[in-house]
């Protein structure tokens, strides 16, 4: 069959690349903007992601996981007596002050366990035993710590809140939503640290008994800690992000971008069909002179749109994908996972067909008489 | 074969635009046979564009009757029209009404998809009569690329695709010079009538009539006597 769609769009080459470029932006936007967005909350929940915990109890209303409230560290005893629990520990997270060579400050989070490796954190350590931990004043800092703090090393020694710790390995992929470092060390060594923390913990990590149901269990947390809020793994995700989603604003910016990034397609697509489409005007009439409908003239506008949307998807894809080395050089992780590309590609269709849908009005009156004008 | 491909009957049209009415067509009638080839001749404004659109099926006349390869078209029915159209009619214009951004064998390889021919046979046909209007070694041509003379012959091949029955042509060889002109119509009425097409003209151009069976003149709406 013969397309007359896209012979039309290819013999117009300049506007063709007009109303590509316009969706290729657009996308573009959408998929850096998001992929920042997606990046940036990973981080809000990444060690709620990968410790191995199945429930975890926090203090009331402890908005996400960064910014934890302590509570009494006898809370764990009850805790491990109800039925469904195989385990549960305290996890201590704490801001603290960490002095660096310079004589400077910085902030970093900690967070403390006295088993490391029964609750999968660290989940990636670069070098080090995290078991060493329990055997005295010894941290394991994240790697992504040198852009705050400087190169370090193993064996290099660390003031936390006027105490000294070794540094006795490193971890990757740690990280935190404030950016504050994120450095590991041993429950009782935190909790000699930090004023607020003695016999206190911040979390009661807990992992079920194998076919124990995570929500009833919870609910029998809850009964027995009343003064406690206690969180599927899920739910806790869920809690921390949509804290820093509302809170920040940041859901807004992002609604704005993304609305932003639409606006700009529709319009660019729309105009570019819009002008072709009366530019042709006499070639559809044509069209129905020879017996075709207006749903033939409509197919020609939409699969103008679905060419546009699929080229300029690719352009805008391949463009983000471009900029992601660049980005990640800055610090900054743009998350572009499969299913979100399949969503902004899907997005990206319909923009334009409903862009096209613009110009329907217009060729529908075209009346097939006008061939006989000159 | 019906003896008349087409006819139209005391056709009246009337054009209203506010508080005015124009009568154009003020009860027409003429039929046209199978292979004969009618010249419709007659000053600006004696209705000849509005009667083609009419034995066209593009306009519906305000009364009177209009029957096409056997079939009366009812009055306002925009399906039926659509669809005698695309089974019985073609159409060639002055200014061609070629797509430019399609080679002449997409030109006419389109018409036929829009008509319902399938791929394989639309692009068969239009390869064949391309070849029969003597377009064989211009089929990739783009409109751009042609001459006049061979534009119009893309236009009737691309009006005989399909094989309708009625065959209208407004003003064919009014772009064309004088000798390019004479072999169009040659082509177009000797094409006529070896498919036993009915081939209406409508033209200011006297050279036409030597090309025509019949010549009808139009004057104020009516066919002059």
């Amino acid at each position: 069959m013969v397309s007359l769609a896209r012979k039309n769009l290819l013999h117009d080459r300049l506007r063709f690349a007009i109303t590509v470029s316009g969706v290729a932006f657009a996308v573009t936007l959408v998929l850096v903007q998001m992929g920042l967005f997606m990046g940036l909350l990973a981080k809000a929940t990444i060690t709620i992601e990968n410790a191995d915990a199945d429930i975890w109890v926090t203090s009331h209303e402890t908005p996400n996981v960064d910014f934890a409230h302590n509570f009494p560290e006898t809370t764990v005893l009850r805790v491990r007596g109800v039925q469904g629990v195989a385990r549960a520990d305290n996890l201590l997270v704490q801001f603290m002050n960490l002095q660096l060579p310079s004589g400077a400050e910085e902030g970093c989070l900690v967070y403390a366990l006295q088993d490391f490796e029964s609750w999968r954190l660290p989940w990636s350590v670069n070098e080090g035993d995290v078991r060493d931990l329990r055997r005295g004043r010894f941290v394991l800092m994240d790697r992504s710590a040198e852009r705050r703090f400087g190169a370090f090393q193993v064996g290099d020694y660390r003031e936390i809140l006027g105490r000294r710790f070794k540094i006795i390995g490193t971890t990757n992929q740690a990280a935190s939503f404030t950016t504050a470092p994120v450095v590991f060390m041993d429950f009782r060594q935190a909790q000699e640290l930090a004023e607020n923390a003695f016999q206190k913990t911040s979390y009661v990590l807990v992992k079920l008994l194998p076919g124990a149901n995570a929500r009833q269990v919870a609910a029998r947390i809850r009964a027995i800690a009343p003064h406690n809020d206690v969180y599927t793994k899920a739910d806790w995700a869920s809690r921390s992000r949509t804290y820093w989603v509302v809170s920040t604003g940041l859901g807004m910016n992002m609604g704005v971008t993304v609305f932003l990034g639409v606006l700009v397609g529709v319009v660019v697509v729309a105009q570019t069909l819009y002008t072709s489409a009366v530019e042709h005007i006499k070639e559809f009439g044509m069209v129905k002179a020879m017996g075709g409908s207006n749903w033939d003239i409509y197919r020609i506008l939409g699969e103008q749109a679905l060419i546009a949307a699929v080229v300029g998807f690719a352009l805008g894809g391949a463009l983000s994908l471009g900029m992601r080395p660049l980005m990640a050089k800055l610090y900054l992780n743009v998350l572009l996972t499969p299913g979100f590309g399949l969503m902004v590609f899907v997005g990206t269709v319909l923009m334009c067909l409903g862009a096209a849908m613009l110009s329907f009005k217009r060729v529908a009156g075209i009346d097939p008489a006008l061939v006989f004008r000159a | 074969m019906s003896e008349t491909v087409l006819e139209v009957r005391d056709v009246v049209k009337v054009f209203e635009e506010g508080a005015q009415r124009v009568e154009v067509l003020k009860g027409v009638s003429l039929r046209v046979a199978p292979g004969e080839v009618l010249a419709l001749e007659g000053p600006s404004g004696s209705g000849k564009t509005t009667l083609l659109s009419i034995m066209g099926c593009i306009l519906s006349p305000t009364s009177g009757a209009v029957r096409v390869d056997g079939e009366v078209v009812s009055r306002g029915d925009v399906r039926q029209l659509r669809e005698v159209r695309r089974r019985s009619i073609g159409f060639v214009f002055q200014q061609y009404n070629l797509f430019p951004a399609l080679t002449a064998l997409e030109n006419v390889e389109y018409a036929l998809n829009v008509k319902g021919f399938a791929a394989r046979a639309a692009r068969h046909e239009a390869q064949q009569t391309l070849e029969r209007v003597g377009l064989g070694d211009r089929l990739h041509f783009l409109p751009r690329d042609l001459s006049g003379g061979q534009k119009q012959r893309v236009a009737i091949a691309r009006a005989l695709a399909g094989a309708p029955s009625v065959l209208l042509a407004d003003e064919p060889t009014a772009n064309l010079d004088t000798q390019v002109g004479l072999q169009v119509l040659e082509l177009f009425r000797d094409l006529a009538k070896q498919e036993g097409k009915g081939l209406v003209i409508v033209t200011h151009d006297p050279k036409v009539r030597q090309f025509a069976d019949r010549v009808e003149g139009m004057r104020d709406g009516r066919l002059a006597a």
